[in-house]
């Protein structure tokens, strides 16, 4: 399969005839070209404006932030365009708050009163329904994040979306994770994928349609070791400080020293438990990403690819951490636009796209952003 | 007529680029595409996108697949009358961003001084059966926490008489928790944990941190921090979406340090009318600052001004030669005492 820019024939910049350039130097169909500088002014003022108003710019915020960095991301010979507004996802915010926030604040303080009363069966009851509601609807929050987004994302006048309201999908994130959990938990990277699949599936692009054909199975294996990781690492850290303890026990009156060693090790050994966990985890997570998004296909003709190994995330996330450590917490503002490029830079499209075929959505649009994602904060694609 | 800008577009409805000339004319718009057709576009529907190192991005009200893109240097008159954008959003723009910046902080200043201060005059307003009620939703009545013993129940009883003389607006409980504590509930309800009873040298100490909690209850301080702690949340939205979400969250709201000067205040009052001596409360308190901060679960210090201020005041307030009574008999403390452990039906509770 070709890349895009080096492809044999896709529609040239003017639209007309497809395009016979001579394959150039290869070129990425996604190009990420926006610089951190540019970014921070608008990430400092939006921090200051955020702090001023108590956390209510936080949305105009989040809209400049996408603006900026969609319009910096190229698709072949165009940037994308976010249209999305800040009032959107204000309005969202609001929503969840009504129909979600509030009715389950009254509820935990109903429940609290019912426990009190030693009504712990009602209480238990009223907690396993309100349980019940809220993964439905971080299901369905899921599936209207990605709605909300392909609908805000322009490129040459084209927008995305979906005819689905997700209220089914909610239904299905319920079923397929109950079913990965009860497994075990062994089945959880299949409930992933097939959801991967289900929510992109009824997603579109202009009048193309998304579908995602992911299979989970070549990501059991690194799955089974995330699964295993954290026994046989204690297992291992277990048996280095018996060795430890075993050692220094030949040695006579050296209890304190023993002592300081050995408490000093465990802390050592339980942050590098955590990280080998961790980096497992990414590896797993690093596949997972190039799967699923490999499978995608858009309309007939477009396909795509992710490209970050378990290295490049390792890298992301260890610079994350050292950003905002090294800036007391500030550079925590620098992360969205990190984690963009990232994205952006790994991503990949292949195929040709005819833009005279190329037609607007009809997906209807709705008036309001990411409320629910919000109010389950849950991350982006 | 203005002088031709060269222009690219999208008409919102196929991907095709189109180039060409856009051209002002009366309340129109132009777009001579090359070697092809005009469109007209209504200047008023015309909405600023953003500004590209290329040139200005426009789009359509009606029409949000609509892109026009006009190519170097607009002229005068057309700038003039073609719309502009936001930077920030329409307020902040129009104020600028340090007048605006300012503007919000006095105003984010002024709303969280507002949520600080005004439920001390709002807390009162609010009718005491309201509060009954709402605190009944939130607790219930508590059974199997409280710990009732016949001997016990009546000890209490006359304990409660004597420092709350007007009683029906408050109930007193021993909760069967093991903490050196006392709480204010919602609902004019007030509970005793039976650690403080147990580490109480006699009944004066239990009376003295008893009449202070009925101090919050008589003076509207639990409504009070109840308000402030609900408008915070909404004032900080969703930042602390969690309203009220345990009741010893509501129970650990801490009291302003005026609210527990008023408490005390109240309590040295009622010690004095009912002729119980400040002295084991000030010995109470002697204790805890001893003691320090202590665990942090001992809210009862923390949220409070120094326990060795309230021991000075409360030692301040023992009147020398004056004929105190104990608040209790040993039989009625030792009744207290033992009001756990005789009830048959209580659970221990736990965090």
């Amino acid at each position: 399969m070709d890349s895009m820019g080096t492809g044999p024939a896709f529609g040239g910049p003017d639209g007309g005839e497809p395009w016979h350039e001579e394959p150039a130097a290869p070129e990425t169909a996604f190009a990420f070209e926006g610089n951190w500088r540019d970014f921070a002014k608008i990430a400092f003022t939006n921090l200051l404006l955020t702090i001023v108003t108590l956390g209510i710019y936080r949305f105009w915020a989040t809209t400049r932030e996408r603006q900026y960095l969609w319009s910096r991301t190229r698709f072949i010979d165009d940037h994308l365009e976010w249209t999305g507004r800040g009032k959107e996802l204000f309005f969202g915010f609001l929503l969840a708050t009504v129909l979600i926030i509030l009715p389950f604040a009254l509820i935990n303080m109903i429940t609290q009163g019912l426990i009190f009363r030693g009504n712990e069966g009602v209480a238990a009851g009223v907690f396993i329904a309100s349980f019940l509601v809220l993964f439905y609807f971080s299901g369905v929050a899921r599936f209207r994040a990605l709605r909300y987004r392909l609908g805000r994302t322009h490129w040459r006048g084209i927008r995305g979306g979906s005819y689905d309201q997700g209220f089914k999908y909610g239904l299905s994130h319920m079923w397929k994770y109950t079913v990965g959990y009860l497994a075990l938990g062994l089945m959880v990277p299949w409930a992933m994928v097939s959801l991967w699949n289900e929510r992109w599936s009824a997603m579109s692009f202009g009048q193309l349609s998304f579908r995602s054909e992911a299979d989970f199975s070549p990501l059991m294996k690194r799955y089974l070791l995330v699964y295993l990781a954290p026994f046989v690492l204690f297992i291992a850290m277990f048996a280095l400080l018996a060795a430890v303890t075993f050692g220094f026990g030949g040695m006579e009156n050296e209890n304190t020293a023993l002592g300081i060693t050995v408490a000093a090790l465990t802390v050592i050994l339980m942050v590098g438990v955590y990280a080998g966990w961790g980096i497992v985890y990414l590896a797993f997570y690093a596949k997972y990403m190039r799967i699923v998004i490999g499978e995608m296909k858009l309309g007939e003709n477009i396909e795509f690819g992710f490209h970050a190994s378990t290295k490049d995330w390792l890298k992301l996330i260890a610079v994350d951490i050292g950003l905002v450590l090294v800036t007391l917490g500030v550079g925590y503002i620098f992360l969205t636009y990190r984690h963009w490029k990232f994205f952006i830079t790994h991503l990949e499209a292949y195929g040709e796209v005819d833009p005279d075929a190329l037609t607007q959505s009809e997906t209807p649009m709705s008036k309001h952003g990411e409320g629910l994602l919000d109010a389950f904060d849950m991350g982006a694609i | 007529m203005t002088e031709p800008v060269r222009a690219s577009w999208y008409d919102g409805l196929t991907a095709r680029k189109r180039e060409g000339e856009a051209v002002l004319s009366g309340t129109q718009l132009l777009l001579h595409e090359d070697g092809g057709d005009e469109t007209a576009i209504t200047l008023s529907e015309l909405r600023f996108h953003e500004k590209k190192a290329e040139g200005p991005v426009y789009t359509l009200d009606h029409n949000t697949g609509f892109r026009l893109r006009l190519h170097g240097e607009v002229p005068g008159d057309m700038a003039a009358r073609l719309p502009s954008g936001q930077l920030y959003g329409h307020w902040i723009d129009r104020l600028g961003l340090p007048k605006a910046a300012a503007l919000f902080a006095v105003v984010s200043a002024a709303a969280l001084a507002a949520v600080y201060t005004l439920p001390a005059w709002l807390g009162p307003m609010i009718p005491q059966s309201w509060e009954r009620k709402m605190g009944d939703a939130m607790l219930g009545d508590m059974n199997n926490v409280v710990c009732h013993s016949p001997a016990g129940d009546k000890a209490l009883a006359r304990l409660v008489n004597e420092i709350d003389p007007g009683r029906p607006v408050t109930r007193v409980d021993v909760a069967n928790i093991d903490m050196v504590n006392a709480v204010a509930l919602p609902g004019g309800r007030v509970l005793i944990f039976d650690g403080l009873i147990q580490g109480a040298k006699s009944a004066d100490e239990v009376a003295g941190v008893l009449a202070h909690e009925i101090g919050h209850v008589r003076e509207r301080h639990v409504m009070q921090a109840l308000l402030r702690q609900f408008g915070l949340s909404l004032l900080l939205g969703g930042a602390n979406s969690d309203i009220g979400s345990t009741v010893f969250g509501l129970a650990s709201t801490s009291y302003t340090r005026s609210a527990e000067a008023e408490a005390d205040d109240y309590a040295r009052e009622r010690l004095d009318d009912a002729n119980i001596s400040p002295e084991a409360t000030a010995g109470f308190f002697r204790w805890l600052s001893e003691k320090g901060e202590g665990p942090s679960w001992v809210s009862y210090i923390s949220s409070h001004p120094a326990p060795s201020d309230r021991q000075e005041k409360f030692e301040a307030a023992i009147e020398e030669g004056r004929d105190y009574r104990p608040a209790l008999t040993p039989d009625e403390f030792a009744a207290l005492e033992t009001m756990c452990e005789d009830d048959p039906d209580v659970e221990e509770f736990g965090f």
